[in-house]
């Protein structure tokens, strides 16, 4: 069966008759109904907005830097979040301890739970003896740039943390057991099998980082509020623009948006994340 | 010499017992058991990925057990070979070498060079394993464990993902190899074939346990018990009261057909006995018997079933009391014969050849 409605690979591709036929196009009809509702969104958006308004949104100072802030933290926010996404997810790929299924769990926390605790939890958590204390020593992050990556940091790690363990789930455990015989150390085999091999999983999970960290909304306008030109990254300014009634504007930041976690998604299709 | 004393490591329900063994220096030790007999399990032991229960394991006098695997000079070779599929065949080679740049520069990317001569893979130094064929595979994972200059090196069924021709090539080139660099080598396999193909010693493994060990042609012709003698294909096996009989032992089988036996196994009179006879220690003659000076086991018999099995053909003899033994014949001495189901014949078993088995 060539054509239209053709599998992926050559390879054991079955003879079909008009049921498979039949039985492709409903499964696809849902894609096409999920996917063209979106691109109706999308269009939609596209409709209302004017050349203007996108010329106006590129060249404002405010947006700018909204954009600049935007970039910057949430490009902090995936190192930050990598540092602890590639330790956490081998170790919970590798190793089995005692409420390994609790922690895996509260690691997918905030996967699950509304964004907007995170940033109540944080104000909580900073009016404690704790939190005043590290307020006081000089990291200060309420209503912060600094509360912002925190903010991101916490909302968009756990997406990381699960992509890179299920990559290191792929990765073969019994090729680290013939770089042990080979003279490595466990750090060797890590560093010279596994994260070569986990690769494109983590590249891939830094992209999700990305995304999450660049559209997150609810947390900051609890945590850091919406301060033009000090704490506003763009999800701030959509909603800001949209307050004063600016719509055209607000959806003019909003198309630039998609066109950035567009890119971004495409280049994780790209990097195989997809082919998993 | 590689010493491994009551070595004992649990795994769920399954567990290898007190396993004692000992390889010599430049020897091929080929470990010779089912699937699920733990064969595997004993040799990632050896080499350091399980933290046995109790036991020593010495390598040249060293004791390893507590050692990681890095630091006892011990190379393995894991069924699927698993080559570093990122790394090139080049620098799989070069991975135990631990310079980054091994397989390109310095006196090291010679031994590199060597290492793909030796094993006939240079053309294929810069493809990925992903391009390689079974048999490529397998030589590669070969250079690559050798490459470290081990003191044993573990082959873990190197061959058995090969089709029959390939298997026979490269067992040949594997014990060419180990001959020439005279790595001591302890090779699991679960085919009879590849066993005889490369060993100078056997052990036969059972549920966690070495049953036997010697040479290939003992196990074949003196298997210790009924598990060893259905694993090598003895061919007959049967059951007998035994007897004493002067030196020897005479086990008297179904309505009266009777072997004499050399008392060679831990059979007692007045039990029940099982033995075997190996196909190929069979004669076969035309006629009834005769009468002979020589104290041989003759039984008059009828041919049954005959099979061709290429090199030789297998002739089953009713010798009476539902009792049928199997015999090996070289083609030649089968057309020499030539006998067809029906014919009356005699078959004639040396007292020797006929092995006593150990209970289970």
């Amino acid at each position: 069966m060539s054509g239209f409605f053709s599998s992926p690979s050559r390879a054991g591709k079955p003879v079909g008759g008009l049921s498979s036929r039949l039985f492709a196009a409903a499964m696809l009809a849902f894609v096409v109904l999920f996917v063209g509702g979106w691109l109706a969104l999308f269009a939609a958006d596209v409709a209302y907005t004017s050349w203007d308004a996108v010329g106006q949104v590129l060249r404002a100072k405010e947006i700018r830097a909204a954009l600049r802030l935007s970039l910057w933290t949430s490009g902090l926010s995936v190192l930050i979040g990598l540092v602890f996404a590639i330790p956490m997810g081998y170790a919970l790929s590798r190793y089995r301890f005692p409420g390994h299924v609790v922690v895996d769990s509260i690691v997918d926390l905030p996967i699950l739970l509304p964004p907007l605790i995170i940033g109540l939890s944080l104000l909580v958590f900073f009016r404690t003896d704790v939190g005043q204390f590290i307020e006081n020593s000089g990291f200060k992050f309420v209503f912060q740039k600094k509360g912002i990556i925190l903010c991101q940091f916490l909302a968009s790690a756990s997406f990381g943390i699960r992509a890179v363990k299920l990559t290191f789930d792929g990765v073969d455990p019994r090729l680290e057991h013939v770089a042990l015989t080979l003279g490595y150390g466990r750090a060797g085999a890590f560093f010279w099998v596994a994260l070569p091999l986990a690769s494109r999983g983590i590249v891939s999970g830094a992209i999700l980082i990305w995304t999450k960290a660049f559209g997150i909304f609810g947390p900051l306008m609890v945590f850091v509020g919406a301060v033009r030109m000090r704490t506003e990254v763009l999800p701030t300014t959509i909603y800001l623009e949209t307050s004063v009634g600016r719509i055209e504007v607000a959806l003019a930041v909003t198309i630039l948006m998609l066109v950035l976690a567009t890119a971004a998604l495409v280049g994780v299709r790209i990097l195989g994340l997809g082919k998993s | 010499m590689i010493v491994v004393q009551q070595l004992c490591f649990s795994v769920g329900t399954f567990a290898l017992q007190d396993i004692s063994l000992e390889v010599s220096r430049g020897e091929y030790f080929v470990l010779l058991g089912p699937s699920g007999s733990g064969k595997t399990l004993l040799l990632e032991s050896l080499s350091g990925l399980h933290r046995v229960d109790a036991g020593r394991i010495l390598v040249e006098g060293t004791d390893v057990t507590r050692l990681e695997p890095r630091r006892r000079r011990i190379g393995y070779l894991p069924q699927d070979y698993a080559l570093f599929p990122h790394l090139s065949v080049r620098s799989n080679v070069a991975f135990g070498l631990r310079n980054p740049l091994a397989a390109w520069l310095g006196p090291e990317s010679r031994q590199v060079d060597e290492l793909l001569q030796l094993v006939d893979i240079e053309p294929l130094a810069c493809r990925k394993p992903r391009n390689l064929s079974g048999g490529e595979k397998q030589r590669v994972a070969l250079a690559r464990a050798l490459a470290v200059q081990p003191l044993l090196l573990l082959l873990d069924e190197p061959v058995s993902a090969l089709d029959e021709q390939m298997r026979d090539a490269l067992c040949r080139q594997i014990k060419g190899l180990q001959r020439r660099t005279g790595t001591t080598t302890i090779h699991v396999c679960h085919n009879f074939a590849e066993m005889l193909a490369v060993a100078d010693r056997v052990g036969v493994i059972h549920a966690g346990r070495i049953i036997q060990t010697g040479s290939p042609q003992e196990i074949l012709q003196r298997p210790r018990n009924g598990f060893v003698a259905q694993f090598v294909q003895a061919g007959n096996v049967l059951t007998g009261r035994a007897a004493s009989a002067g030196r020897g032992l005479r086990i008297a089988c179904a309505d009266g057909v009777e072997f004499r036996a050399v008392r060679a196994g831990p059979a007692s009179a007045g039990h029940d006995v099982s033995f075997i006879i190996r196909p190929e220690n069979l004669r076969i003659s035309r006629g009834e018997p005769s009468p002979t000076s020589r104290d041989l086991n003759l039984l008059p018999g009828t041919v049954g079933e005959l099979t061709d099995r290429g090199a030789v053909v297998q002739v089953s003899v009713a010798c009476g009391g539902g009792l049928s033994l199997q015999a090996l014949l070289g083609r030649k001495e089968f057309a020499t014969l030539n006998v067809q189901p029906g014919d009356r014949v005699t078959v004639t078993v040396e007292p020797e050849d006929v092995h006593v088995l150990e209970a289970e």
